[in-house]
């Protein structure tokens, strides 16, 4: 990657480590939205596995989805949803750089720092808890090793699938609306709203081959041992196929917008 | 001299769409469009000559802003033709602006949170600016802009005066061979406009770059360029020289006069009496009549009896604003 674009990364990086407030009010959120999804599940299904998922499983399943959704959630970092609004982006037109490589830059950097901030501290917590609170270690290495490559894979599609929300800003000059569409339905079909292993195995059918679940349901699964090793690393092949796919129909598309795109302010 | 700037025929008009409010009023319009239009840009046609500082002024709403983006590749023009130092902009953006730098007075184009230096240096990054190249640049900028305790501070920490210097220096790090500077003195005290043109002025003998200004400061105009574009409502009324419009004018004098006594009236012929108040009043000599003073006083005595009068030509701000009166480009 070009130095231009590395900076432009870790600009957005370092500006998002500053923001420890918030990624501590996360931290306790998540915490304990995980804490009641586990004892929902235990009360609701008491022991009987649910499409072959124990509760263990379930309950590593659940903090794993529960430290990683900074990455998960798909958002647009603000500065660049206002700097389009507003008619900041004029700086970045007068810039010699490619203006989708500067926002997918620009929304890697701040994921991967939201990601990292919040992460380690739940994972910790999780791993200490008791009886079926408890998250448990990966299978095996390879396992491991499977899950981390997935979860680099899922934060590169979870900003790519974000530049969606670029690519409407644009169009409709309201960031929030943008954010919203693109956000329900990629947490729709993500698993944020309804954990995936709990939805019908006719829908889970169809959705499993959509880029969504390639964002975190993917390697958890793998973690868990749901997903085995060889089919695993089929379904990271298929994932990187879809992000390769997305880029370059977030490229098009900015590029369209680009082309009859009005600037805003004087 | 070889035009560096190159602008023919060029039209900009907007498609603003009507937009509902309300819910799902962002669905509405994104499916439904209906549109006005605005003619920001008529035909406007220039030239610009390389090393020139160019005043480019007008009212509110003019599209002297529109202009700049388009020059600097931000928008593309409905129709016409535009040619910057062999570019056109929007066609090859990416290869353009590497020789151009802007400023926009109302915007910011370093990070907000991050020391001055970091964005400097993510810049000289993105202009692949090589290391002593960039030094050299930046000790230049540094004691011309006095940056040094600038540098190490974020922006957000930065008054409006040092965050324009900061600004001014970011969009000159990479040498430029033209400058779009969109009101540059906006919001400025008296003492940092002066620096501020300073260094206008220093950059474009030093490095002989060609620079674009806009304002709404007659003094820069007066202080920094060699020609004036004037534009009203999207349509070139004027270019050339300022000093001619300044002659043009030069006849037009405001005479305070100071009376012996109260008079209930006061008329005199060829002058307009702009300002009466008991003992004082103000004139103005109507376009057709020259002033001279030995007659002025020959003709008011005749009626009246006076103490004292001043004699003052019209400021550079009195003239912009007969200027666009004259050409009825204020939008009511
Ligand atoms: N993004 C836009 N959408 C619609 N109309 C626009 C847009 N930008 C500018 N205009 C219109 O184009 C015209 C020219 O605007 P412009 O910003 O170029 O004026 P200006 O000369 O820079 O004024 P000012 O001195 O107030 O900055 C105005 O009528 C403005 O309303
Ligand atoms: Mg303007």
């Amino acid at each position: 990657m070009n130095k231009s674009y590395l900076g432009i990364f870790k600009m957005e990086f370092k500006g998002e480590l500053q923001y420890r407030n918030k990624a501590i009010s996360g931290i306790f959120t998540q915490f304990f939205w995980g804490l009641l999804q586990i004892y929902l599940y235990v009360a609701f299904l008491n022991d009987t596995p649910v499409n072959g998922f124990s509760i263990s499983q379930m309950a590593t399943y659940i903090w794993l989805g529960q430290a990683f959704f900074a990455m998960r959630f798909i958002t647009m970092p603000k500065r660049t949803g206002d700097n389009i609004v507003n008619g900041n982006v004029s700086y970045n037109f007068v810039r010699p750089l490619d203006l989708y490589n500067n926002w997918f830059c620009e929304n890697l950097g701040q994921k991967i720092a939201a990601t990292l901030l919040r992460f380690p501290l739940i994972i910790v917590i999780a791993l200490f808890l008791p009886g079926n609170l408890k998250m448990y270690a990966p299978v095996n290495i390879t396992a491991l090793l499977l899950t981390i490559l997935g979860i680099i894979l899922g934060i590169c599609l979870s900003v790519a699938i974000s530049m969606f929300a670029v690519y409407l800003t644009f169009k409709t000059l309201s960031q929030k609306g943008s954010a919203t569409i693109v956000a329900t339905i990629s947490g729709l079909l993500g698993g944020i709203v309804i954990p995936l292993p709990l939805m019908p195995q006719s829908l889970q059918n169809v959705i499993n081959y959509l880029p969504f679940r390639f964002i975190s349901d993917l390697p958890f699964r793998i973690y868990i041992g749901n997903i085995g090793i060889t089919e695993g690393l089929i379904f990271l092949g298929i994932g990187i196929a879809w992000l390769i796919v997305l880029i370059i129909i977030g490229k098009l598309l900015i590029k369209s917008a680009l082309k009859n795109t009005v600037i805003q302010g004087g | 001299m070889a035009s560096i700037i190159d602008f023919t025929d060029i039209c900009k008009t907007f498609k603003v769409p009507l937009r509902t409010k309300g819910k799902f009023s962002m669905f509405k319009n994104f499916f439904i469009r209906k549109y006005k239009t605005i003619e920001a840009l008529k035909n406007i046609t220039f030239k610009v000559n390389e090393g020139d500082i160019v005043g480019y002024i007008g009212p509110n709403g003019a599209g002297k802003s529109t202009t700049i983006k388009i020059m600097s590749g931000i928008l593309t023009p409905t129709s016409g033709n535009c040619v910057i130092n062999g570019y056109v902009p929007w066609k090859n953006r990416r290869e353009f602006v590497k020789n151009i730098g802007v400023v926009f007075g109302q915007r910011s184009q370093l990070w907000w949170d991050v020391p001055i230096m970091d964005s400097f240096e993510l810049l000289r990054d993105i202009y692949k600016i090589p290391k002593d190249e960039f030094d050299k640049t930046l000790k230049l900028l540094n004691d011309a802009l006095n940056l040094e305790t600038l540098l190490n501070r974020p922006l957000r920490q930065l008054s409006l005066g040092q965050k324009m210097k900061c600004e001014l220096a970011g969009s000159l790090l990479h040498h430029p061979k033209i400058l779009f500077l969109d009101e540059p003195t906006i919001g400025l005290d008296a003492i940092t406009k002066l620096a501020v043109r300073d260094f206008i002025k220093f950059i474009n003998k030093k490095w002989k770059t060609t620079i674009i200004l806009t304002t709404h400061d007659m003094n820069d105009i007066e202080a920094l360029t060699n020609k004036i574009i004037l534009i009203g409502k999207g349509q070139i009324l004027y270019q050339g020289s300022f000093e001619k419009i300044k002659e043009n004018y030069a006849s037009s004098k405001t005479i305070t006069v100071e009376f012996a006594k109260d008079y209930d009236n006061i008329a005199l012929d060829g002058y307009e009496i702009t300002n009466h108040e008991k003992r004082f009043a103000t004139l103005k000599n109507l376009p057709s009549k020259q002033f001279h003073p030995k007659e002025f006083i020959n003709e008011i005595s005749k009626n009246y009896e006076i103490i004292d009068f001043q004699v003052t030509s019209l400021s550079v701000d009195e003239i912009l604003a007969k200027l666009y009166k004259q050409y009825e480009i204020i939008e009511r």
